[in-house]
Formats: structure tokens, C-alpha cells, sequence
């Protein structure tokens, strides 16, 4: 089985600092891999560097066998991934519906989109997601004004609208109360049969709930990969990462 | 009920009224000047809603508006201009004036009704597709932007002067007859040139409004309020962005035709700085998230602004000024916002459960 | 070609250069330390024509002491508009443009209602008015003078920023608002003090330019877009500002000879866009530079 995402050799440089540093990864497809590390391990400049956003220095990005890594980052969207941001970054001027429904783009190109004043299957995905998302009650308000953890369900919604091959999920939970937590994981687990998950997260609880694959990465560099265990009974992440704050 | 000034069909049938109510103005109004003026009011009415496009639903500050509405005009005026003359007498008077001899290529394809026309509308057209895909694509973007308009609009403004020959310089064109198109003269003062303008108006406004309401404005507006996100749903924000930019481009280069069809005249006053910022001040004063509300915007302002004359026109801008200041400071959605808050304290009459006029940001569905 | 005149035309150039300049100081200092886009900028200028051309006229000042009290006058007139206006839009940008485009014309049609639309003249010393060679070149001794005035606030201005503690305070404000908070800098002061002090600025260029044209309620916007372009082009910094009116007027000097002056201010418009199309944050960009 082939990765549906592989990361080869990448390093990125600001000035002369090295954030990432000859890091290589894999994520499988239709699996859940969590990317954990300490603060200023270069997780999310990871994110950054497979969405686009920056260009890495030297290295290569392969999406579903296709080199990703000097596209623009709406071409990077329409290949299959999408991004949950870890501050939340949802349209906050715009109706919770709004912004479902502006993440449903399957037709991208402007001058089809004059044309088209009713997106065919909207309407049921729509549903689908809001319910998922436990937001159905709330469409019609300003997303601006919901709760912190409604606005990361709203993000995760407009991600599940996209319908992405691949999600990128940076600190999903942050800010979540336990039973939304929970209600999270699940529904990652369940995410698992249509799509794959790259989940960055702090939580080793929720980690250990719904990782396949765990990758450790420390200092811009790959630290250890495997299952959860595997990790748990490493010595060098113990030192680096884990012995710095308790297991929860 | 929710609010009535969020109804899509009540926005309609306002629509709809408004235009119908335009529409008869000639019915009622007997002088021929007036008419005229109120002709030329549409087509600031039209400038106001290619802003509010622009602006107020795509989130481009446009500062350099002139150059559309200039290059349009301009395009016009040497359509009506080549209209006047002769096969034994091809060339302008200007141009003789300038010892320019011969008629320049630039001034050839306006020989043609037809294609001068079609340049007049296209050729800034294209400009602001090109002008805006590269600003856009090199992610220029809020005040930047808005200052690069600028410049431009000062580069087309000296070229304009400079080309005495070509433009008639600082004296601009005054084609000496009336436009006549497949033989009809268009008199400026008839009926017949104001039901043009307004079909324009009327036209241009139904197709801004449609825009609004496809997915491309939904996108559009998604982009004015976090052009970052938007990208990462997989939308080319630059796309976007230039087709708005463009869209209102056209619309201001058909307000141009009008106008000089309107004045028969233009000058290198039309592509001045001070012209393309009062457009803003309507759109703004108005309500640049309505289409509606710019468009009144720029009929009330200009029309207080004749009708007090040339005596106070120096308390009336300053007057303007003020008011420009209070609504940026305190009224960021304009006139209209007004009354999508008395509309909304009639649907929702619990005083408690109503947005505050500044913290409740309105939808921007209108 | 003759290389003699193209000798003068860089001379001259340098000249222009030094009222682009000048014209540009204040509106550098404001938009690089705060940020913000002061289209009143122009009419701030004219405010310092015409309180020149009061203080010559009622009170009978010699010319040059109309200088500083020009700066004092309109720098007034700038912490006035400041406190009143500029400070509740700070974090809209694009409002400031907006609003201070308002006030522009506030101030322009202000002073056409108070004294009218004929133009003033703003008496010099004999002195000023002779013509002095540069080389081979004849130049107006008056725009020896502006070289001059430009140079000196130049200085200033640099010893004001890098010498002293109100220039750390600003250089902190600029590059982190929050940590120059937590340094017990009052981030609401300095951007109060920056605007005066622009404002003041734009006070001396408009003395100054009250000779070099007629003093007219409308002789400010001529300068508002050009002065901006300096300050986007430099990105923002005193140095870039320089550096970029240095090599505009030099340009347009240069081509002016070679075509006219308008066209030459077509190209430079031209070339401006062009250059902010794939350099925006400017010549020089500021660490923290705000656009």
C-alpha cells in the first residue's frame, strides 16, 4: 500500500533558521495519522508547507502520485486536500450557512460559477454536514458570534464540504468541552472509511483514541513513527516530547 | 419574520419599483434641461453601482474608477466626433489646430460607428482585466491596491493632457452634433437619451444584482471578508477577483458612453483624481453593500449639489466632506444601513434581541 | 546630445527631487510608523501656505520665521485631527484613507469659503529671488533654499528616530505594538506625536511651496498622489523616502529633457506601478512594516 501522501526529504529555512529539516513522512490512505511534537517542533509549518501557503527550500511533496510542491494553494485544494486551520478561520461576516456553502466547491471557475444560482446537491450535503457538525439550528446566525468550539465544528464542516481526499486538521479540539471532544473523535474514526486524516494535536488522549499511525516529530526533524504503543515505549520521545508534560 | 430587508423578493419588487418609477420621469418632467440632467444623474448612478460592486461585494477599494469611465468616454467623443466629419474633410479641427495633417491611426477605426463603439466599451474592458490580473495575481491587495489605482489613474490623466495632438489636450473633445446611431440622431435633451441611459442603469443594476446572487458573488463576498481562506477551499482568489474588478470596469465604460452621448463633451476632468473618489463617497455615503443604496447615494449628492448651484457648491462639498467623515466614522454600510435597522427593529420588535445599529453587522446578502 | 544639458537636467533633477521630498517627509513618518494613509496630506500643505501667508500678512513675520511657525500651526492642526479622528480608525486602514479624504476636502473647502478662490502671494527677501549658477546652471536661489530646508529636517529627522528615546519608543511601537505596551510605552502617545510631527512637516513643505507656486485652496492635491507614491515606493522608512524622491526626480529631470514634463510624469507613474507590481513592501522594507 502506497501513501496517498508522501513527504520526501523536505527543509524549510527562514533566513538562516532551519524550521523543518530533512523531514520525510508518509500518511496511508483511508487511515488516521496524528502529528505530534512540542511547541515549535514545525508541525504546523508542516501544514503550511503541504498546503502551499509556503514554499519549502528544498524537498518534495507527492499528493495521490502527483508532485504537489510548487502549485498555488487553490490548485493544492482542488487536487483533494483540505485545511482546518488552528486558530479557526471561518468567514466571520457570513452566515453559518454561508460558509458551508461557499466550502462546497466542487466548480471553482468564476465564470461558471455567474452562472450557477443553485449548486446541484448542495441542499443534502449541506444537511449532512450541519447535522455531523450539530450546528443545524444555528445556519442562519453570523458566524462571527458562535461559541469557540462551534466555531472549529463550523471549520471541520467547511473542510467535510470541500469533501477532500485528504484532511489536514491542525489542533482540532482545542477549546472543545469533553463530550465535544468525544463526539470529535468519533467522528474522526468514522471519516476514516471515506477519506484519510492528517490530525496535528496536542491531546495525547484524543491521540490515542483515534491515531493508526502516531509521527513524532522534534526540531524540524522525524523523531519516531508508529503505532501508538510504539511510540508510547519510545525512550528518545520520551525524552524530547512526553517527559515534558504529563500523559493525559 | 426575519428581517424584510434581508427578503430577497421584497429587494426585488424595490427593484423593480425604483426603475418603473425612473422609467416615467420623462411623462412629468417637461423641461428638456432638466431631463438632461437628470439623464446625466443615472449615469453617476451607474458609476456608483460599478463601485459598489467592486467595493462593496468584492471588498477592491477602487480609487482609479476614472479610467474606465475616462477611456469609455473618450471612446465615445471620438466616435460622435468622427460622425461630424466629411470624406473631403477627415480630420478634426483640434488636430488641424496641433499641425497634425493626417488622421492618426489611432483615430482610424472610429471612422466606423460600429467599432468605435465596440472600442469605447472594450478597450477599457480589457484594461482592467489586464491591469487587475496582474495586480491581483502579484496579491496586491486593501489600501495597496487602492493606491496603485491611483498612480494608474494619474498616469492616463498626464498622457491624456500630454497627447494634445491625439486628445485634444487639457480642452478635452466637444463633438459639435448629437450621436446618431443606424441613422437616428440621439438629441441629448429627448426623452429618447434619457429611456437610453436608464436602460443602461437599468440593465447594469439587474445584472450587478444577479451577480450578487449567483455563487460567484458568494465567493466574492467570502473573499472580502478572509481572501486567505477562501484560497484553501480551493478557489482562485485572484480569478475572482479580476472578473469583479473587470465586471465594474464595464459597467463604468458604458456609464462613460452615456455621459458624453449626455454632454457631448469630455476632458481630461473626467479622469481626474478628485472625480473617481467623489464616485467612492457616493457608494459610500449611500451604502456600498446595496447596490440600491449607491446608486441613491450618487442621485441624492448630485442632484443636492446642482440644485444648490455654483453659489454653494463650496459650503455643500464641505458640508459633503463632514458627513463623508461621520458616515466612514460611524456608518461603515452608508445610508442604507439605516434602514436595514429600522427594518429589522420592525420584524424583531423585542428591543432586547436586536442588534445594536454598530456592534450587528448585517449578512452580507444586502 | 549635449552633454552639458543633460548635466543641468541632473542638477535640476536634483532640485525636483528635493521637493518631492519634502512633500513627502511627513506623510513618510505617519504611514511608516502608524500605518496610516493621510489623503489629507496635500491639504495639510496648503494649511501651511496659508498660515504663512497670515502670519506675513496680519502680523507681518519675516518669511523665514514663517517656517517654524507654519511647522507649529498645521503640526496643531494634526494632533487635533489625530485625537478627534484618526485615532478611533487605527486598525481600519482603509477607513483612515477614506476619512481623511473627507477631511481633505473639510479643509480645502474651509479655507476656499474663508478667504475665496484668488490666489495668495507669499512675499520673500530680495535675496531668494535672484538666480544663482550651480555649475553652469542658472538656478533660483529659492530653490537652494528648499535643498537646504530638506536636508536640515532630513537630519533632524534621523537624529529624532536614531538618537534619541522618543525615536526607540516609536521604532518599539512600530515593530510590536503589545511589547512596547509591556515596556510601559504608550503606544496612543506616540502614534499622537508621529502625526503632529508629520503634520508639521507637511506645515514647512507648504511654506515652502507657497513660493514656489501661488497659494490656492485647490494647490494641495497636486502633491497628495506623488508624495504618496515616494513614501510606498521607499516602503515606508526615511531612507527609502529619500532614496526613492532622489531617483524620481532624477528620472524626471532626465526624461523631461529628452521629451517634456508631462510625459516624463507619465512614465514615472508607469514605471511606479510597475515596480510596486513585484517589489509592494518597497525599497526598503521595515521589520514590522505594516501595509
Amino acid at each position: 500500500m502506497s501513501g496517498l501522501l508522501e513527504i520526501q526529504r523536505l527543509s524549510k529555512s527562514f533566513d538562516t533558521t532551519k524550521v523543518i529539516n530533512d523531514f520525510s513522512m508518509e500518511v496511508v490512505e483511508g487511515t488516521v495519522c496524528c502529528l505530534v511534537g512540542p511547541n515549535g517542533a514545525g508541525k504546523t509549518t508542516t501544514m503550511d508547507l503541504i498546503t502551499g501557503r509556503i514554499k519549502p527550500t528544498s524537498g518534495k511533496i507527492i499528493f495521490a502520485n502527483e508532485d504537489i510542491t510548487a502549485k498555488h494553494e487553490h490548485l493544492i485544494a482542488r487536487a483533494g486536500i483540505g485545511r482546518k486551520f488552528q486558530v479557526p478561520a471561518v468567514l466571520r461576516d457570513m452566515s453559518v450557512r454561508q460558509n458551508l456553502e461557499v466550502a462546497y466547491s466542487r466548480q471553482t471557475n468564476p465564470f461558471r460559477n455567474l452562472l450557477k444560482f443553485h449548486k446541484p446537491g448542495l441542499t443534502a450535503k449541506l444537511d449532512e454536514v450541519a447535522t455531523l457538525a450539530g450546528l443545524t439550528g444555528r445556519l442562519k446566525e453570523r458566524a462571527g458570534i458562535l461559541s469557540h468550539g462551534e466555531t472549529q465544528w463550523l471549520e471541520i464542516g467547511m473542510v467535510l464540504m470541500q469533501e477532500p481526499r485528504l484532511l489536514l486538521m491542525d489542533e482540532p479540539i482545542a477549546g472543545m468541552t469533553e463530550s465535544e471532544i468525544e463526539k470529535t473523535a468519533r467522528i474522526f474514526k468514522d471519516l476514516r472509511k471515506s477519506a484519510t486524516l492528517l490530525v496535528v494535536e496536542h491531546d495525547m488522549g484524543f491521540v490515542r483514541e483515534i491515531a493508526d499511525v502516531v509521527v513524532v516529530m522534534h526540531m524540524g526533524s522525524l523523531l519516531a513513527q508508529g503505532s501508538i504503543q510504539e511510540i508510547e515505549a519510545d525512550l528518545r520521545v520520551r525524552d524530547v516530547y512526553l517527559g515534558e508534560q504529563e500523559v493525559a | 419574520m426575519g428581517n424584510l430587508y434581508h427578503n430577497k423578493i421584497a429587494q426585488w419588487v424595490v427593484y423593480v419599483a425604483f426603475f418603473a418609477a425612473l422609467a416615467i420621469i420623462p411623462n412629468m418632467v417637461g423641461d428638456s434641461f432638466l431631463l438632461n440632467q437628470f439623464a446625466t444623474y443615472c449615469v453617476y448612478g451607474m458609476l456608483a453601482l460599478s463601485i459598489s460592486l467592486c467595493w462593496g461585494f468584492g471588498g477592491i477599494l477602487n480609487l482609479g474608477q476614472g479610467i474606465a469611465f475616462g477611456l469609455g468616454a473618450y471612446g465615445m467623443a471620438m466616435t460622435m466626433q468622427m460622425q461630424s466629419q466629411t470624406e473631403s474633410n477627415p480630420i478634426p479641427p483640434f488636430m488641424l489646430n496641433n499641425s497634425l495633417d493626417y488622421l492618426p491611426l489611432l483615430w482610424q477605426p472610429f471612422q466606423s460607428t460600429l467599432l468605435g463603439l465596440i472600442l469605447a466599451v472594450t478597450v477599457p474592458t480589457l484594461f482592467c482585466a489586464a491591469f487587475g490580473g496582474i495586480m491581483f495575481r502579484a496579491r496586491v491587495s486593501g489600501p495597496f491596491f487602492a493606491i496603485m489605482t491611483l498612480a494608474m489613474l494619474s498616469a492616463f490623466y498626464t498622457i491624456i493632457l500630454d497627447r494634445q495632438a491625439y486628445t485634444g489636450g487639457v480642452n478635452g473633445l466637444t463633438p459639435p452634433s448629437a450621436f446618431q446611431f443606424a441613422g437616428v440622431e440621439v438629441d441629448p435633451y429627448s426623452p429618447t437619451a434619457y429611456w437610453v441611459v436608464l436602460f443602461f442603469l437599468t440593465g447594469a443594476t439587474f445584472l450587478a444584482k444577479l451577480i450578487t446572487q449567483s455563487s460567484f458573488g458568494l465567493v466574492t463576498q467570502a473573499i472580502r471578508d478572509d481572501s486567505e481562506r477562501v484560497r484553501f477551499l480551493g478557489y482562485s482568489v485572484a480569478g475572482y477577483e479580476t472578473v469583479i474588478y473587470t465586471i465594474s470596469g464595464l459597467i463604468a465604460a458604458v456609464a462613460g458612453c452615456c455621459w458624453v452621448m449626455l454632454v457631448q463633451y469630455v476632458s481630461p476632468a473626467q479622469m481626474d483624481v478628485g472625480f473617481s473618489l467623489s464616485i467612492v463617497i457616493w457608494a459610500a455615503i449611500g451604502g456600498r453593500h446595496s447596490l440600491l443604496g449607491s446608486i441613491l447615494g450618487a442621485l441624492i449628492i448630485q442632484g443636492a449639489q446642482s440644485y444648490l448651484g455654483d453659489t454653494f457648491l463650496a459650503t455643500w462639498l464641505l458640508i459633503l466632506g463632514g458627513f463623508f467623515i461621520v458616515v466612514v466614522r460611524f456608518l461603515p454600510n452608508g445610508l442604507a444601513s439605516l434602514l436595514e435597522v429600522a427594518l429589522g427593529l420592525l420584524a424583531r420588535p423585542d428591543p432586547t434581541s436586536s442588534p445594536a445599529p454598530d456592534g450587528g453587522r448585517p449578512l452580507p446578502a444586502e | 546630445m549635449d552633454l552639458g544639458s543633460l548635466l543641468n537636467a541632473l542638477i535640476l533633477g536634483v532640485s525636483i527631487a528635493s521637493i518631492w521630498l519634502i512633500a513627502a517627509l511627513g506623510l513618510t513618518i505617519i504611514y511608516g510608523t502608524a500605518g496610516v494613509i493621510n489623503m489629507a496630506h496635500g491639504e495639510l500643505i496648503m494649511l501651511g501656505a496659508y498660515s504663512s501667508y497670515m502670519l506675513q500678512f496680519y502680523l507681518g513675520l519675516p518669511y523665514l520665521l514663517c517656517l517654524p511657525a507654519s511647522f507649529v500651526v498645521v503640526a496643531l492642526v494634526g494632533l487635533a485631527l489625530e485625537r478627534g479622528l484618526i485615532r478611533y480608525l487605527y486598525s481600519r486602514p482603509l477607513d483612515t484613507l477614506l476619512a481623511t479624504y473627507g477631511v481633505s476636502l473639510v479643509l480645502m473647502q474651509g479655507v476656499r469659503l474663508i478667504f475665496g478662490s484668488d490666489p495668495k502671494y507669499l512675499a520673500v527677501p530680495e535675496i531668494f529671488q535672484s538666480n544663482v549658477m550651480l555649475g553652469s546652471v542658472s538656478v533660483s536661489a529659492f530653490r537652494i533654499v528648499v535643498l537646504l530646508v530638506t536636508v536640515l529636517l532630513v537630519l533632524a529627522l534621523w537624529l529624532l528616530f536614531y538618537k534619541t528615546r522618543f525615536g526607540v519608543q516609536v521604532r518599539a511601537v512600530m515593530q510590536n505594538k503589545e511589547m512596547a505596551a509591556a515596556f510601559g510605552i504608550n503606544s496612543g502617545r506616540i502614534y499622537m506625536l508621529t502625526f503632529a510631527l508629520g503634520a508639521g512637516l507637511a506645515g514647512v513643505a507648504g511654506a515652502l511651496f507657497g513660493v514656489l507656486a501661488i497659494v490656492l485652496p485647490t494647490m494641495g492635491a497636486s502633491y497628495v498622489v506623488q508624495a504618496f507614491l515616494m513614501v510606498v515606493v521607499g516602503g515606508g522608512s526615511l531612507a527609502g523616502s529619500v532614496v526613492a524622491s532622489g531617483v524620481t526626480g532624477e528620472m524626471q529631470s532626465v526624461f523631461a529633457f529628452f521629451t517634456n514634463d508631462t510625459l516624463a510624469r507619465f512614465i514615472i507613474f508607469v514605471l511606479i506601478v510597475a515596480f510596486l507590481r513585484f517589489r509592494p513592501q518597497g525599497l526598503f522594507a521595515q521589520s514590522g512594516a505594516r501595509r
